[in-house]
């Protein structure tokens, strides 16, 4: 009976009832995310050991692969879906007590069903049913960007809503492409025949895929959503957004690219849109005065970076962009919770009036001055190491333009460096505006509720960076899941 | 300018796509063709020739949504309920604005005609969902029928509106039944949607194991999110 599609299935089941837990209790509905994302992150530990001996094939209908959908559950489906459950998890925890107005049930239906999509899309091994998930995540995420039904809000989710759709229209188109070249859905099976048709057709269905996995992956030129998108939101659902469903995208449109399409090497293109992505993010990023905005735009930076780091196309290279992920994820929902009750408690997002917060809400100051510091990559906290592998990668074949790159790499670190030191100092050196709410600290700290996952967060954040051998012993397996074609044909159609 | 460069994109995209589509356009099918009896064939033409012994479902495409792709019928299930749910959040807010307005009762006739279709169309509905694995038709057109009733109820009986809770419940349990039909399968055979109910003789009604199951809750959650959907965008709820 235990099998990864009770990842799927359970939190889904429970999505389905949470509107009639809300008939009954809308404040019972708070804690079901929560518990379906305990359960999740249970069940992925139980599995993660046998998975890194083999893939775990799961077959639908009783009937074996390719003729019905399949799920794959390798060491990165369920390393991801691990990462989903943990910072779902934690931002539910969070949304307990922060999500207090409207339609309260309804917020943590679509959430959970957000989780669900996600983890669906890493799961999933059939390219229709990783574009049925990947909708749910869209869908879920247009709602939840307008949740608070402001005129901001409901403009950025209009406009998310407009390029996803012209997004998910390509990708449909693309998969129409595949399916008349190779009768067959399971990724698998197309990338068993994926030679036999000529590069030209091949070409044409990956830009469609591509190009429509890319808008939500937020990649240079499709990336115009994101900034409103995420800084409408609320914070909650800004975390999650960054830390997970942009990667969602990402990891569509990598595992379309090395698995399905088999690419050993990358164009030169791919590197320089990720040095574009960066730069630009980052660029955009240091002008913000406000904080979600900055932070939008530096997840923007951070895409570019792991996409410069997929380039690279190498074992080392993919390691180095799922740590990126891994620490991208988890830094950047610390950096969104704690501002969540900055903003909350000011009533403004201008990065000006969260002067002087060390001493008002001193916890959320350390764990967002934490978070800031492993986004720019300093030593003892978990982006240190993520960026250090990525820039090890790079330079391993001592090829002279990817040193060149990298000296690019490192000139975006420096900007947003100075973008974060500048809110850090702000943060704790700087005497609170003028007119702000007197020094109360116990009252204007943020809630036990939003303070346990902001800590625990932080706690990871530093003991990953300490230990980096806790994590990497599985980045090897699961950038092999995704590298190796010919080992994932093999295991889900046994040839 | 801005209208030229995207003319400009458009041709580009119509002549790549047009190249792309020229020749034979199944690909793996001449270099599959020597393997046609082992089964490794487009899934079309085995769909077609082994769906009905496979699943006891005379209509294919009820068995190739239910049995071959039932795990994305239900991910299409919950993109419709994610739709719902999502349009009644973002709908939350802007109906508080809304000033209560006197609706306008319809006259007698409208009024008479819709009580008198209303069951007539369920009953529509209902025959369309239950007998999808015999016949064109299905969950969703079921559904969607079912929808179209209470959408006249909406529009002609203003002072009889089904109960948004019930709606909402209906939706959910029958949202919850597909998830269970689906764990059930997993636990009896090891495997997701598994078809455990006996596939019966084909052709009849209670025959094709579970699809006739499934499509009698996506009929009900169908009808009850699109009702629910239709009373929302009127301001009904």
């Amino acid at each position: 009976m235990v099998s990864p599609m009770l990842l799927i299935a359970a939190p889904l089941g429970l999505a389905f009832i949470t509107p009639l837990l809300g008939l009954l209790s809308e404040r019972l509905t708070r804690y079901v995310p929560a518990a379906a994302m305990a359960f999740n992150f249970t069940l992925g530990l139980l599995l993660l050991p046998r998975v890194l001996r083999e893939p775990w094939i799961v077959e639908t209908a009783g009937l074996r692969p390719p003729f019905s959908i399949h799920l794959v559950a390798g060491p990165l489906g369920v390393g991801l879906s691990l990462l989903i459950a943990l910072v779902g998890l934690l931002v539910s925890i969070y949304a307990i007590g922060y999500v207090r107005e409207g339609p309260v049930a309804k917020y943590h239906t679509l959430y959970l069903l957000l989780l669900v999509g996600a983890t669906g899309m890493v799961l999933s091994a059939d390219l229709f049913n990783l574009f049925v998930f990947f909708e749910i995540l869209c869908i879920s995420s247009y709602a939840l960007v307008g949740y608070r039904g402001d005129r901001a809000g409901i403009e950025s989710s209009a406009k998310y809503l407009v390029q996803g759709a012209i997004g998910s229209s390509l990708i449909l188109l693309g998969i129409g492409f595949v399916y008349g070249l190779f009768g067959t859905l399971s990724m698998a099976d197309i990338a068993r025949n994926v030679d036999s048709v000529t590069p030209m057709k091949v070409f044409i269905s990956m830009a469609f895929l591509i190009t429509g996995f890319g808008v939500e992956a937020a990649v240079l030129p499709l990336n115009a959503w994101l900034p409103d998108a995420h800084s409408s939101a609320p914070s909650s659902i800004s975390a999650i957004l960054s830390g997970i469903a942009i990667k969602a995208g990402l990891y569509a449109v990598a595992r379309v690219v090395f698995t399905i399409y088999g690419a050993d090497t990358m164009p030169m293109l791919v590197l320089l849109v990720g040095i574009l992505t960066l730069l630009v993010g980052e660029m955009s990023a240091f002008s913000q005065n406000n904080i979600k905005r900055l932070l939008a735009y530096s997840s923007i930076g951070q895409i570019g970076l792991i996409v410069f780091a997929l380039g690279l196309a190498s074992a080392s290279g993919v390691q180095g962009a799922l740590f990126l992920v891994v620490s991208h994820a988890l830094a950047k929902a610390l950096l969104f919770l704690s501002v969540g009750y900055m903003i909350y408690r000011t009533g403004s997002m201008e990065i000006s009036s969260l002067y002087g917060m060390g001493r008002r809400m001193p916890v959320s100051s350390l764990c967002f001055t934490i978070g800031a510091f492993s986004l720019v990559g300093l030593p003892p906290f978990i982006g240190f190491a993520a960026k250090f592998t990525v820039i090890r990668a790079a330079l391993a074949g001592a090829a002279p333009l990817l040193t060149a790159l990298v000296a690019i790499v490192l000139l975006g670190t420096v900007v947003e460096g100075a973008y974060f030191f500048r809110i850090v100092q702000g943060l704790h050196f700087r005497p609170p505006p003028e007119g702000a709410a007197p020094e109360q600290t116990d009252q204007y700290e943020a809630p036990v509720s939003a303070l346990v996952p902001i800590c625990l967060l932080a706690a990871i954040i530093v003991a990953v960076g300490l230990y980096p051998g806790v994590l990497t012993k599985y980045l090897g397996p699961a950038a092999m899941d995704l590298l190796d074609k010919a080992a994932y044909i093999h295991h889900v159609l046994g040839v | 300018m801005r209208r030229a460069l995207s003319l400009i994109v458009l041709l580009v995209l119509a002549v790549g796509l047009a190249s792309a589509l020229r020749g034979p356009s199944v690909g793996a099918e001449a270099r599959r063709a020597s393997l046609i009896d082992d089964d490794e064939v487009n899934f079309g033409r085995r769909y077609n020739s082994r769906a009905v012994e496979e699943t006891g479902a005379s209509n294919v495409v009820a068995s190739v949504l239910v049995t071959y792709r039932g795990l994305d019928t239900l991910g299409e299930v919950t993109v419709l309920f994610v739709a719902a749910t999502g349009l009644a959040a973002l709908l939350h807010t802007g109906r508080r604005r809304r000033s209560e307005r006197e609706a306008t009762p319809a006259s007698l006739i409208v009024f008479t005609g819709c009580r008198f279709l209303f069951p007539l169309i369920l009953l529509f509905g209902a025959y369309i969902f239950a007998h999808g694995h015999l016949t064109p038709g299905g969950g969703f057109q079921g559904g969607a029928i079912i929808a179209s009733g209470f959408l006249l109820i909406y529009l002609g009986c203003r002072g009889r509106q089904p109960e948004s809770k019930r709606l909402s419940a209906v939706e959910s349990l029958a949202g919850l039944a597909f998830v269970l039909i689906g764990l059930i399968g997993l636990a009896v055979g090891g495997s997701f949607l598994l078809n455990f109910l006996p596939e019966g003789s084909p052709y009849a009604l209670l025959s094709a194991g579970i699809i006739p199951v499934v499509y009698v809750f996506i009929g009900f959650k169908v009808g009850s999110e699109l009702g629910g959907i239709v009373g929302d965008l009127s301001g009904a709820r």
